[in-house]
Parts: C-alpha cells; structure tokens; sequence
C-alpha cells in the first residue's frame, strides 16, 4: 500500500526561506503570514490530506463514480470526507473574508492544494472546481449575484463547476451553441448541451452552481460572442436555500483513464433559468480570468503527484533488496543491496526529486506574485505582478503536467512490475496525471499561448518581468566563486533563452507556423531556464544553512541543484537546437503520407 | 460658404502632423506648352476670403508669390489671414508665408488686383455675384493676366454669360479642394473661348509651384470627384439605413477594406459637416438630368435633417455628429455613435462581422460575403463604381484622370477602376447584371480584361476606343513606381532595396511598416555605400514613395530585445546604424536625401547624414526621440552640433551649438513644412524644396548628379564643446522647466543623458572632441536611457497608443 506525508519542511522552505516572504507580508491582510501562524495551518492541511483524503483515494480509483437516473454516487466515504472538509473550514481558506472566507493568500493555499492532490486528486477536484467558480463570480458577478452566491461557495455547502466544453467544441470555443435567451425579468433560459464536466454531478453538496458559457440572441460570430451565466441546480429560496430543480440534467458520466472518482458529466440544460456574470459578449474573458488560476492549479496536479510517487519510489527502492552495487556489495550481510544503490535508480530518483523541488518553488514564486497582483495597494505594483503571472501560466500549467507525468511514470519504473500492478498504487498516479496535460488546455495550447499571447503582449513587457530580474540576480552573483557551478550553468540557459526568445519572436512575425512550431520546445527551454534561476537561487539559501541545524537538508537542497545543473539543465542544449532547426520539417512533410 | 471642398486630410487629427497623398500613379494635364509657352506668374489675386479662398491665398504665399486677397465684407481678407495664422492643420507652410498676402476689401482694393497674373475668385455660389464681380475685374486686371472661378457647381458657360471676348479667352475654372494646402487635386475646366497659354500658364504654376496634380475635366455638374464622390456618399448612407447597418459597421466596411479613409461615410461626414449635404444634393438636382442615378437616389433622410437643425454638423460645430463624445459622471470620455434606424445614440462599439475578417485582404470576398457587411459593400459597390463608368467621357476622356482625382480628392487608395480591376471587371459587370442594372459601355467593351495592365514595363490604361495606352506622365516627372516596374533592383533585403535610376544614378528605397529603420535597412544602406565606392553607380538618392519617408527607428523591435535584457545585441545596433550613416556621410559619391512626409528621429538622422537634401515641402522633420524617452543614437546629436556650429549667422564659441540642439532635441520639436526645418537647420540653406511630390525624385536626381563633378567628401572635423560647465547650465535650464512644471520626472533624466550627449561628457572646453568620442557618448546615453522602467514605458505607450507617454 503506497504511503503520504506531506513534505512539510520543504514547504516551509520554499515558503519562509526561498521566496521573499517579506514581499508576501507587506501585502494588506497578509501581515500575519509568520510561520507561527501559517505552520499550524498547514499541519492540520496534513492531517487531513494524510488522514481523511489519502486512504480513499486507492479505493475510489477502484469504484468510480456511478450514475443511475441522473443521480451521480461518489464513491464509498467521499460524501463524508467532503463534510469533513467543509467543516473544517477549508473551502474557505483563500477565500473574501466579506464572504466569511479566510482570507489566507495563494502563497499559503497553494501548498494545500499540492498536498490534496498527492492525497486524492479526484477529490480535490470537487473543491477545485467549486474555487473556479468562485474566483469567476467574485471578479465578475452583480453585487446581487455575489452576495446570495458567494458564502455558499466559501462555505462549501454547495460546490461550482466550469461549463465551457460541447460536443463539437474544446479548444475552439467559438464554436460553441449553447443559447441564452432573456425571459425579461433579468434571468435568462439557457438551452443547450456541455460535455466533460467535472464536479457536474454528484452527492457531496446539497447545491451545484454551473457557470455556463453560451450565446445571446444578437452574439456576433466567434469567440466574440460568447457570455457567461450562473446556472444553479436548485434555484435558491429566498432564505438561501436550495429551492426548485431547475431545467438541467447529467444524462451520463465518462468512463476514464484515471481521476475516476471525480464524475465528469455530460450535462444538458433545457431552457435552464440563470444569470448573466459580466458584461454581454464578455464571457470568454470573464472566463479567462479564472482559467489564469485554475491552470496554475493544474499545475500544482502534477506537482502533487509527482511528489507522492516520489516518496513511495524512495521507500520502495530503500527496501527492495536485489542485485548487487556495481562496485561492490554496500549490505554484505544481506542477500542482496536496496536497488537504492544503482546509479540508474539514483538518476531516476534524482531527476523526481529536481523537478518536484524545482517546479515548487517555481509555484510558489508565481503564487506570490498572484497575490501581489490582487492585493498590492500601487497599480505599477500590481501591473507587474500580474505580467509575470501571465507569462509564467502558460509554463507552470504545461511542465509542472509533463513534470508530473514523466514523474509518476519514472516512479512506476522504480519500482518494476510491481509499479505496473495496481496493488502498490503507483499506476494509478500515472493515470491520474495524464490528464493534467490535457484539460485546461492541452499542453500544446499552452505552448501557442506562450509564444502566441505573451511573447509579444506589450511590445515583450511581460518577458521583462521575467529575464529582468534573472539577469540582475547573474550579474549580482558572477563574482561570487561559491555560486559558480550555480551561476555558469544557469547565465548559458538563459543566453539560450534570449536567443531563442528573439528568433521565435522574429519568425512567428512573418510566420506563424514557425511560432507555432517552435512553441512546445520553447515553453520547455523557458521552464527549465526558470528553474534553473529558483535551483540557483534555492542554492544560494542553502550554501550560508549548510552548517548549521537540519545540515543534511541544506547539504540534500545543494546536492539536488547540483544534480539539476549538471544533468537536467544541458537539454537547454537541445531544445535550443531544435528551436533554431526552424519547422521546415513539419511544414514540408505531406499530409497524405501521415 | 459655398458649398466646396468635401473633404479634409485623411489623417493629422491623430498626429497633428497633416499628410499628403502618396499613390505614385498621378495623371497630370499635358502641359499644353505646344499652344504657345506659359506666362510667369508672380502675384496672385484671390477673391473671397471664406475657407477655400483664405486657403488658397496661404498656398500660393507657401508657393513664394505675393498675393492679394480681398473679401466683400470689411476686414474680412485680415481677419482671414490672422486666423490662419493660428489654425491647425496649418494653412502656412512657414511665418513667412503670411507676409506675403496682401489683404484689403473689395470696396477699394480692386486697384491691388491690377499687376496680378492670376486672379481667383471663390466667392459665394450664385452666378449673378460672380458675373457682376467679373465684370468689376475686367475693367482692373491687366490684359494677358488669367481669371478662374473656385466653382464646384455652376457651369463655366453660366459665368460667362455677358463676358467681354477677351475675358472668355482669360478665364477657366480651378476647382480646389479643401485644405488647399494639403490636398493634391486641382480640376481644371476650360471653355470654348479658354486660350491655350491661359490653361498652360496655370497648370504650369499649379504643377510646379503648387504642387497640385492638374485633371483636366468637362463642364459637367460637380466635375470628376464631387461627382462620383457625392454620389459614393450617398448610396453609402442609403444602404447603410436599408441594411440595418450600425454606422460603426458601416465605416469599417467602407473605410480599410475599400482603401477609403477610416472615417468611412459618416465618420467623413462629421469631418467636413453633415450641412453640406443639403447644399451639394439641391445643387446637383438642379443640375443634372432628372434621370441621372445621382438623382434618382435622392431622398430626404429624416435623420440628417433632424441632426442638422439640432446643430448637430459634426465635429466642428463642437456638437458631433452621427458620432459624438460625451462625459459620465467620473469624467472619463465616452464615445457614442448613433442608431441609424431608431436616432438614439448608443455607446460605440467596434463592429463585428465575418465578412470584415474575410474580406481583409481579397475585395471580392468581401462582396461575396452573405453577412449585411458583405451585402453592403457589394451594393455601394455596385452603385459607385457602376455610376462611375458611366460617366467616361462624360467627366473626363480617360479613365487614369477619374482614378486620380478620386485619389487625390478623396484621399482614396484606389480609384474607381482601380476598385474595378480588384474585383475583376468582369465580376463586376455580372454583378450589375444580376441586379438588373445597366452594365456601361466601357465596363463591357473591356469584357474578360483589366482596366489597367503592365505591358513591357509600362502601366498601361484602357481607352473608350478598346485600346490600352501607356498611363502618361507630365514632363519631368519620375516616379520609383514606373522605375521599379519591371526592373530588377540592383540590391535588395527585406527592409530595402537599391534601384537604377538612370544616368548612373542609384536610389534607395525604404520598405519596411511605415518605413521604421531596423538592422536591415542599415545594412542595405552599408551595402548601397561599398557598391557605390566600388563605381557601380555615380550618386545615391534616398527616396521612397510610401506616405511618409520613415518614423524612424523600429522601436517595437529595441523595446522587446530591451525587454529580453539583450543589452549586448541592441548596443550593436546602434553602433551598426552610426557606422551605416557615417558611412554614408563620408562614402566617395554624392548623397541626396529626398523626403516626404514625416522623417522622424532615426528617418531624421538619415537626412542629416546626406549631402544635401531634396525635400517635398510636405516635409515633417524632426529629432522626436525624447518623446519615447531616448536620445537620438545614431549620430544625429552629433550632426545637429555641428549643424549650428558650422551656421554663419549663429553666435560663437561651443555654448550656443549645443544650446540650440538640446533646445530643439530636448522638447522633440517636429518642423511642420520642409520651410520650417530650414529654419531650425534641420535642412542647410542650400538644400532644395519641392512643391510637387511627383517630381521629387526628378529634382533629387539632377541634384545628385549637378555634385558628381569634383565631389570631396567631407572630412570628420573634432568640435570643442563646453563639457561640464555646459552641462551645469543645461542643467539650470530643466530645473527652471521643472520648476514651472513642465517637466516631467523622466523628462529630467532624459534631459541630464542629452545634456552629457551634447556638451562631451566629462571633457574640458579647452580639449576638442573627436566625431568618435561623441558617437560614444550618444550610445551610452541611449543605452543608460533604455535601461530604465519609465523609458520602457514610453516606448511601450508609443507603440500602443501612438501617443507620448508624460512620465
């Protein structure tokens, strides 16, 4: 049976001694972010995530949801574990504290969210969509809509979903033909059919708030026409309780590869009464706004079960006795060495452990700069922020999926054909990762979005953001012969980055298909420069603790950089080389041979 | 006032800087000269001192004549002049223009008139007022001298009735259109009696000195623009109501994918004033047969009427128009646009329609296009080009004058038949016959063809007789157009090329969006300069024909790689365009820079590096690089030093060069005419100025070749400037500025880096500083300037606003 713990000390590392937790503080209503406060939130986060979440995640894996008569059944103890999670409290934990939320910031609830997915990610879900909701209403929604909806959600007595997908269109939303048509009272009756909706459906919650992308009448063409509307299952009394079953239905769910707890339903919705968040035409953008967030909690997804198949690797390949050190026997006394000591088994850990450590506190830096975007009192302040959480999305959605992908399978290849039966559970977190890659959108979406959108937003200011400070911290270390190994490896990857970061900006000028081409490869190069700079960096706390207390977890961080620079980083090499090899290749090579 | 000029300047609103026409393919008169040579004109009398008449008075003072204008109502004429002294866009091309007008009243002023040479009149639109003041001139001008009435609607047979026989000899119709200044077409009508050498003599003068493009046109109600353009109008407005179009949609259709200004109908509207529209459809209904199209697609809108009687004429009534501009109760400005169908207005909204994306690039999508975008275009299509054919020859014998003037009237990209190849003629006549329209003689006869081809090189035009003839060019002109068809450039990157022009005389063409300077053109310019050292060609001009000549540096592609901290690479560039333009200065061949349009900060620099400069006198010169929180890099504080040093009236001694520099550079003075930047030295007293844009290149050329013979490069001369204690007073100076609040936080710093730029740094003013060491100063201070956040945001600002940011 595979274990958790959630990696506490490295959290707080990232957290207290990594990022500038002063800048974090600074921000109104974040004064009391002191570890003497945040810890014990994120040890009772633990004991939840270890306690209630954990244990049911192998078995929901194994039951699924079910559906009978539009009724969705979670699997066995989700309903209980939700209520465990709402009267804890900790649907509100990020939330408006106007809408009795916490108020805690991202800094702090991002952790959580990573420990929830190393827990149950089908559960997490449930919460995650319902925040997405939340984030879209709050930004977006009347006052009336925000104060009859708003606590519901903080509270987590009824939960959210994203209804965005239909048949005919994913990726391509303009395609989309859910109507909306006004009754004249101010609701609108919302007809139409959505697919692939999580949280759709299901017994946790007494109420379910769909927000629904759709068209009005007199919607011009395109992603130009598309609206958002609240559409709840239960039309609310007005003493705040669910009232009548409005006109909308789960007509199935999907069977799947992985996530199998979390119903993802396809929904028809048949002159449902809803109302309009933001302005007409706008839905997309309102939209948008919440998807910024919800991709960089896809993100964490992999981080997360990255992590837990990480810690199972290690247990396994401790205690696995076979064969015998390359250069001789380290336990003679036993039958045979931990595969621990093979160098292949070490690489593999190793590059697990490069990512998860790198990807964190790479999510961690983008979170801090999420809050300073929402929170700080100067707009230049917030303006900033907000660009480099603009460009970083696209990065932590997409490497931080494939990290958890490529992570959860090596973890699965630690452990041989006993990864590849479900009884040791590290299957099952390869299944569930997969999908962080796609929903949200894909991975290569991301990519387009990256060198698409943010390459050129702003004449480049929101690269600024981002090769400003790096080259600031290059120069202010290159003097600095302790951080050498640090400092060398990482100035080439980001001379890689600028170079290549003028070239796809000057092809994709007069040709997109080259933009286009470069795109995957690209975003990988950005990501590994990016954690290259929070490797050096992580580096640099670790160099001055190396001595003290908890010297081997210092000693452990500049082992793992060391490793990063020296084994990981060099793919700057060949991305950059497939970069600059242009898209020749694809273009030219003809359809009908495909 | 009379009822004329129906349009204004395509842009300026946005820039305050007034652009011309740029369309190469200008079709002037035959200059007549067979008929017996031209008469000198030397002073011009103008009649009326209204819009149009003030308008032309100023252009023929821009021209350098001396002119008398003389208006009905007392103190008219001088308060005309003095208003125009202040207005905008200017109708002087520089102060001194002004001193050249004589301004009286008709009451005791007609004596001033008699050593006039050519007599306007542009007084109100009734036949009786014009013929009874003719007669008043008859009896002052002098015998020989040429009289012509600014009319746009009465037929040059009215005015004459009753006219001495040698005043019908004299007299012609030049109709103007408005802004004089700025507007490139004069038609030109001439009676039976009309002599020869009076038609010569003023499309000579109008040519050369005027600038103007002279269409001759028949004696027909609104002539060629007005004629074709008010019938555009109207079917524009029409269709619009019938198709339900919002006026938004309605200008986006008419305005980019047309190649019509972006003011489309009813933006134009409120540009020239919804209350001309009445006056131009009861004069033309008078006018015209009462089964002219024109005619029968009057009606009587309801809307405009209403608008009219509210005040609401457009923009210059203060009002607005079909659009206006409101305020909420936060102050912030709201645009709104009304609703042609119930006459609300409504917040603006950028339209959407399909049939806008689709038919972007390809004119016959968007006609094809079902959507009411699509169905609007193809029906005010199909009325106007149509009409047009229609009245070939009418209007006009040949079709290339219907395209010009609409061109240069309309500010139109393309002409009517231009419009039509675009569309395919034949399309176009399938068209008409599936509405059941009638298809025009010329519009079938060219059947399968295209209006105008290119046979061996040339452009060529369709005639009414069935055959294509070589588009003709007044004497004298080349155009880089007619050069480069056919022909094969002698380089070329993807920014510039490099062009035979004849008698070893080589032209360099920029190419690039709006012309903006990037590595390749500097390349291309290092290029020009090594095959020209090398004997490939004996002088080089640096000309193109896009509307402006270059806004200087591509600061999209400075402020990403700034943005991507590729400090190294952007330092490069600035040293390869010193080295390019240094080059270029000091190449063993002559280098005329000719200009039109706007020459801004690096477009500027390369100007300043020429030999001697050519200018159009449309020119809009200046270093403006402070506006996007720069200095000029690429030689051009260095140039600008010497420039005043070098001055002989200028007072001595290092201080006063580099005052005068920082003063022009510091505040980005633009020079609003080629007359203006000679006074701020942006052009040398001996650099020459063309009035007419089509003979430009011509001039530029025989000037070129006039220095081939015995051509010295100049040496690389050291400068003393007065280093610190320079820089202290400079310093002085911005603080005062400060002080008085008109400098920004960022405009100091900018200030301090021009400031060291400028006086040579550290150095003492006992030591002399070499070309090399300011070079270097200019690139450090450039470089310290784009570091910063606030000069990043201005540059940022600039590109997506197009406007400066005031940090």
């Amino acid at each position: 049976m595979p274990a958790y713990a959630a990696p506490l000390r490295d959290m707080r590392f990232v957290l207290n001694e990594f990022a500038d937790i002063r800048r974090l503080q600074a921000l109104p209503g974040c004064a009391e972010m002191q570890p003497d406060l945040v810890d014990p939130v994120l040890e009772e986060a633990a004991k939840l995530c270890q306690e209630v979440l954990f244990p049911l995640n192998r078995s929901g894996d194994e039951e699924g949801c079910l559906i009978e008569n539009g009724v969705v059944r979670t699997p066995k103890g989700f309903p209980e574990a939700y209520a465990a999670f709402r009267d804890g409290g900790w649907a509100a934990l990020a939330c408006d504290p106007a809408y009795g939320g916490q108020g805690l910031p991202k800094a702090v609830s991002v952790l959580f969210e990573e420990m929830m997915c190393s827990a149950n990610l089908s559960f997490g879900m449930y919460p995650g969509l319902s925040h997405g909701a939340y984030s879209a209403l709050s930004k977006h929604g009347t006052d009336e809509l925000k104060d009859r909806y708003l606590p519901k959600l903080v509270s987590g007595e009824w939960t959210g979903t994203m209804c965005l997908t239909e048949p005919q269109c994913g990726t391509d939303l303009g395609l989309i033909r859910t109507r909306a048509e006004p009754n004249g009272d101010g609701s609108y009756s919302i007809t139409g059919n959505k697919i692939f909706i999580s949280a759709g459906e299901h017994d946790l919650a007494e109420n379910i708030l769909h927000l629904v992308l759709a068209k009005l009448p007199d919607a011009p063409p395109g992603t130009r026409g598309i609206s958002l509307f609240l559409v709840p299952k239960f039309l609310p009394t007005d003493d705040g309780r669910p009232g009548a079953r409005n006109a909308l239905s789960c007509t199935s769910i999907e069977h799947k590869m992985g996530i199998k707890a979390s119903a993802t339903c396809a929904m028809s919705f048949d002159g449902a009464t809803g109302w309009l968040v933001g302005r007409p035409h706008k839905g997309l953008s309102a939209m948008f706004t919440m998807m910024n967030a919800a991709r960089l909690s896809v993100g964490v997804q992999g981080l997360g079960l990255a992590e837990v198949s990480y810690q199972n690797a290690v247990s396994y390949a401790k205690d696995r006795l076979q064969g015998r050190a390359l250069n001789g026997a380290a336990e003679p006394d036993k039958p045979a060495d931990p595969i621990l000591v093979h160098p292949d088994v070490r690489r593999m850990l190793l590059t697990m452990r490069a990512g998860i450590e790198g990807c964190r506190a790479l999510a961690m830096l983008t979170a801090i700069e999420q809050d300073v975007a929402t929170r700080h009192p100067d707009p230049a302040e917030r303006e900033a922020a907000d660009d480099y959480v603009q460009l970083m999305t696209p990065i932590i959605k997409s490497f931080l999926t494939d990290m958890g992908w490529e992570a959860t399978a090596t973890g699965m290849q630690v452990l041989g054909g006993h990864g590849y039966i479900r009884e040791w559970g590290m299957e099952q977190f390869v299944r569930d990762a997969r999908i962080a890659q796609i929903y949200e959108g894909t991975n290569g979406i991301q990519a387009l979005d990256l060198v698409g959108r943010k390459l050129g937003a702003h004449g480049g200011r929101y690269l600024r953001r981002f090769f400003h400070p790096v080259l600031a911290f290059i120069e202010a270390k290159g003097d600095d012969e302790r951080m050498a190994e640090f400092i060398l490896p990482l100035g080439k990857a980001f001379g890689r980055l600028q170079q290549c970061t003028a070239e796809v900006a000057r092809r994709g000028l007069g040709d997109p298909f080259e933009a286009g081409a470069a795109a995957s490869d690209y975003l990988r190069l950005f990501a590994l420069t990016a954690l290259a700079h929070t490797w050096a960096r992580m580096a640099e706390v670790a160099l001055d603790r190396q001595a003290g207390e908890e010297a081997g977890f210092y000693r452990a961080k500049l082992a793992t950089a060391r490793f990063f620079m020296q084994r990981l980083l060099p793919e700057t090499g060949a991305l950059s080389a497939a970069i600059m090899a242009g898209g020749a290749t694809m273009r030219e090579f003809e359809d009908a041979a495909f | 006032m009379p009822a004329e000029g129906t349009t204004a300047p395509r842009a300026g609103e946005t820039t305050g800087a007034p652009m011309v026409e740029t369309e190469a393919r200008a079709v002037s008169a035959p200059a007549g000269r067979a008929a017996g040579g031209t008469g000198r004109i030397a002073k011009v009398g103008v009649i009326g001192a209204g819009v149009m008449g003030a308008g032309i008075a100023a252009h023929c003072a821009n021209a350098g004549v001396e002119v008398v204008l003389l208006d009905l109502v007392a103190g008219a004429a001088a308060r005309a002049v003095q208003t125009m002294g202040r207005a905008d866009p200017a109708p002087f091309m520089h102060k001194g223009a002004a001193r050249l007008i004589t301004a009286g009243d008709l009451a005791d002023g007609l004596p001033l008139l008699a050593d006039c040479d050519w007599i306007v009149e542009a007084i109100i639109e009734r036949p009786d007022s014009k013929r009874a003041l003719y007669a008043q001139l008859d009896a002052v001008r002098r015998p020989g001298s040429v009289v012509s009435s600014n009319t746009s609607t009465i037929p040059l047979a009215a005015l004459l009735e009753g006219a001495s026989e040698n005043f019908r000899r004299d007299f012609l119709v030049t109709h103007f259109f408005n802004p004089p200044r700025y507007m490139r077409l004069l038609e030109v009508v001439t009676g039976p009696d009309t002599r020869p050498e009076a038609l010569a003599t003023i499309t000579e003068f109008s040519d050369r000195a005027l600038g103007k493009t002279v269409i001759p046109c028949k004696d027909r109600p609104g002539f060629i623009a007005n004629r074709i353009g008010g019938m555009w109008i109207q079917s524009a407005i029409n269709h619009a109501q019938d198709l339900r179009l919002s006026i938004e949609e309605a200008d986006a259709v008419m305005g980019r994918p047309l190649g019509i200004p972006k003011t489309g109908v009813f933006g134009l509207l409120d540009l020239v004033g919804l209350d001309l529209m009445p006056h131009v459809a009861s004069s033309m209904k008078a006018s015209l047969p009462a089964d002219d199209a024109y005619v029968l697609g009057m009606r009587d809108n309801a809307l405009i009427a209403r608008l009219i009687a509210e005040g609401r004429t457009g923009r210059k009534g203060g009002k607005g128009g079909f659009y206006t501009r409101t305020k909420d109760e936060a102050g912030t400005s709201l645009k709104r646009a009304i609703d042609l169908w119930t006459g609300e207005d409504r917040a603006e909204e950028k339209p959407v329609l399909e049939s806008l994306e689709a038919g972007r690039k390809d004119l016959r999508k968007l006609v094809a296009h079902p959507d009411r975008g699509g169905r609007y275009a193809r029906a005010v299509l199909l009325d106007t080009l149509g009409y047009a054919a229609s009245l070939v020859p009418e209007v006009a014998d040949d079709l290339a004058s219907v395209d010009a003037a609409m061109r240069l009237g309309y500010n139109w990209t393309y002409g009517p038949f231009e419009l039509a190849d675009r569309l395919g003629p034949a399309n176009l006549a399938s068209m008409l016959r599936e509405a059941g329209r009638p298809v025009p003689p010329v519009l079938e006869r060219v059947g399968a063809g295209s209006f105008y081809r290119e046979e061996a090189g040339r452009l060529q035009v369709f005639g009414l007789d069935g055959e294509y003839r070589d588009v003709s060019r007044p004497e004298g002109v080349l155009l880089l157009a007619d050069i480069k068809r056919g022909a094969k450039p002698l380089a070329r990157n993807g920014a510039a090329s490099l062009w035979d022009i004849g008698e070893g005389v080589a032209c360099l063409e920029f190419h690039t969006k709006m012309n903006a300077l990037d590595p390749e053109v500097m390349a291309l310019i290092g290029k020009a300069v090594a095959m020209g050292t090398k004997g490939a060609f004996r002088a080089l001009v640096i000309h193109n024909e896009g509307e402006n000549f270059s806004v200087g540096a591509n600061i999209g592609l400075a402020l990403f790689a700034a943005n991507i901290a590729a400090w190294g690479e952007i330092e490069g560039l600035v040293e390869a365009g010193q080295k390019a333009l240094r080059a270029l200065r000091h190449a063993p061949f002559p280098v005329v820079g000719a200009p039109s349009g706007m020459a801004l900060g690096g477009g500027c620099e390369v100007l300043l590096h020429c030999d001697a400069v050519q200018a159009h006198s449309e020119t809009y010169m200046g270093l403006v690089e402070v506006g996007v929180g720069l200095i000029p890099g690429w030689g051009g504080c260095t140039t600008m030093l010497r420039r005043w040093a070098e001055a002989p009236r200028a007072p001595k001694g290092p201080m006063p060069p580099v005052a005068k520099a920082f003063e022009m550079i510091s505040t980005a003075q633009v020079a609003k005419s080629a007359f203006e930047a000679r006074e701020m030295l942006l052009l040398r007293p001996t650099d020459g100025i063309t009035m007419n844009r089509d003979r430009l290149l011509a001039d530029a050329k025989r000037r070129a070749l006039s220095m081939v013979e015995g051509y010295q490069p100049p040496e690389p001369k050291p400068i003393r400037l007065p280093g610190a204690s320079g820089r202290a007073a400079l310093r002085m100076a911005v603080d005062q500025q400060a002080a008085l609040g008109r400098a920004t936080p960022h405009d100091i710093v900018v200030c301090e880096h021009l400031a060291t730029a400028l006086t040579g740094g550290k150095r003492d003013h006992t030591e002399e500083t070499t070309e090399e060491e300011l070079l270097r100063l200019e690139r450090q201070s450039f470089m310290a300037l784009l570091k910063t956040p606030a000069t990043l945001a201005r540059v940022e600002h600039m590109l997506e606003t197009g406007r400066p940011l005031r940090n």
